[in-house]
């Protein structure tokens, strides 16, 4: 569903990626791990376009995801869904609003039709009776169930997270990571940059552990937790897996 | 020192000021709007990927911030209608209130430029990026989601502007407008006291100042539901 070619991304003269490539099937749950720094979370922003690398080539379901080909780029990015640590919600709008603008916007879908929808997907989130309200009223968790809710309401295929819990309270972490345990579940297929190795291990198909830019080492999750091959990736563990 | 104060304060004088009051808050309050359109399109030139474009907000923005607002009034007073004089070949003559206007307005949008480039630039860069991934375009983006955030941002500063051009409306009392300073300097030829005038024109300026700063205030507070 996506494959990354030998994908380089340089900010100023260094090289957050350096030759990443990478393939991810349908229905697949692949986690990017690794240190700080390692160019996990700008992997992820590449393959949605957020960031665009300077050699390489990513291809949604076969086709080249290539920016100057406008209509083909915008048709193969409405299939991603991308959730930022930051959630990034729309703070001067409530949250049926912040579920409701792309839709009208892009979709064009009535209103009527994407409230329907924003309701929905606020109910399968718990948040159904937060609809009225604004973010700033809205603890952590909430908030990034939102703005789970909100790329869902889009029908993405794909979903990516880039660190969806790093921003939460300790006590937050679980009502987010239930939500995404669901989706997986539900067959959709998702990249998720993350440091909670209990997720990665027990809802992730496949690991990717990345350092300097690079993938060092590749898996199955079970496989990498209990029997990790590099010793960079034992090294990490160890200190992850306290 | 105020020995004709009791022959000034009368309902008729009062009436007077007011009217050049009126006019002030007037000239200032159009030169304002005016000078928002420009700042629309300063600020849209400045953050444009267009160099020239960019170039032209910097030439704008620098060259009218650089020099007196006066120098301003006066270059559109006396030069502007030289130009127009001398290009359509049929004498053009501007109105006082006119030149003021368009003084100030061009004045102002120079600072309401870096008022809304400000706060455009403001607003989280994440806003943007969530657009993006959602598939909005860069125009339905600035509409919907910066631009609205960008506005509580600069509701404050476009406040203090507006009761800058309101203070500043006095200097086309040089061009001969008669505005609130001018009715007051008219007074005080007419009562050969000058003291008087000039301190109820101080009260007038500071009652148009203030109830736009308390307006201001509410305005923000209101703004302010989902801070």
């Amino acid at each position: 569903m996506i494959k990354v070619e030998h994908i380089v991304k340089k900010f100023n003269d260094l090289k957050a990626v350096n030759d990443v490539s990478l393939e991810i099937k349908k229905g697949e749950i692949v986690c990017l791990i690794g240190p700080s720094g390692s160019g996990k979370s700008t992997v992820l922003r590449c393959i949605n376009g957020l960031e665009k690398p300077e050699e390489g080539s990513i291809y949604i379901d076969h086709e080249l995801y290539d920016e100057n080909d406008k209509d083909k780029y915008n048709q193969l990015r409405s299939k991603m869904g991308f959730v930022f640590q930051h959630f990034h919600l729309f703070p001067h709008m409530s949250v049926l609003k912040n579920l409701t603008l792309a839709q009208i916007q892009v979709k064009k879908r009535s209103e009527e039709d994407a409230e329907k929808i924003a309701c929905q997907y606020l109910e399968r989130v718990g948040l159904l009776d937060k609809k009225d309200e604004y973010p700033n009223k809205l603890s952590g968790g909430q908030k990034q169930r939102v703005a789970i809710a909100r790329s869902l309401c889009m029908n993405p295929e794909i979903m990516l997270f880039d660190e969806p819990t790093s921003a939460l309270d300790p006590e937050m972490v679980i009502e987010v990571l239930e939500v995404m345990q669901e989706l997986a579940k539900e067959g959709m297929t998702m990249v998720v940059v993350t440091h909670e190795m209990g997720f990665a291990r027990t809802v992730g198909d496949r690991v990717i552990f990345l350092e300097d830019g690079r993938i060092v080492e590749e898996n199955d999750s079970e496989t990498f937790f209990s029997h990790p091959k590099t010793e960079r990736a034992k090294e990490f563990l160890r200190k992850v897996m306290h | 020192m105020f020995s004709a104060f009791h022959k000034i304060f009368t309902p008729e004088n009062m009436l007077y000021l007011a009217k050049g009051a009126l006019i002030s808050l007037g000239i200032a309050g159009l030169s304002l709007l005016i000078g928002l359109v420009f700042g629309v399109l300063g600020a849209s030139a400045k953050i444009s990927r267009s160099k020239i474009l960019r170039l032209l907000g910097n030439i704008y923005v620098e060259v009218i911030r650089g020099t007196p607002m006066l120098l301003q009034i006066m270059i559109i007073f006396n030069v502007l209608p030289i130009m127009v004089t001398h290009i359509t070949g049929q004498v053009f003559r501007l109105n006082y209130y006119v030149v003021g206007v368009i003084a100030m307005s061009i004045n102002s949008g120079a600072y309401t430029t870096e008022l809304i480039r400000s706060g455009i630039n403001g607003v989280d860069k994440g806003q943007w990026e969530a657009c993006e991934t959602l598939g909005m375009s860069r125009w339905q983006t600035m509409k919907l989601v910066i631009l609205p955030q960008a506005f509580k941002r600069i509701v404050p500063p476009v406040v203090s502007e507006f009761i800058t051009l309101i203070k500043d409306s006095s200097l086309i009392s040089c061009i001969g407008a008669v505005e609130l300073m001018t009715s007051a300097k008219v007074l005080g030829n007419q009562y050969y006291e000058f003291m008087s005038p000039y301190c109820l024109a101080a009260v007038f300026y500071l009652i148009m100042t203030l109830s736009i700063s308390y307006i201001a205030k509410r305005l923000e507070r209101k703004l302010a539901v989902s801070d």
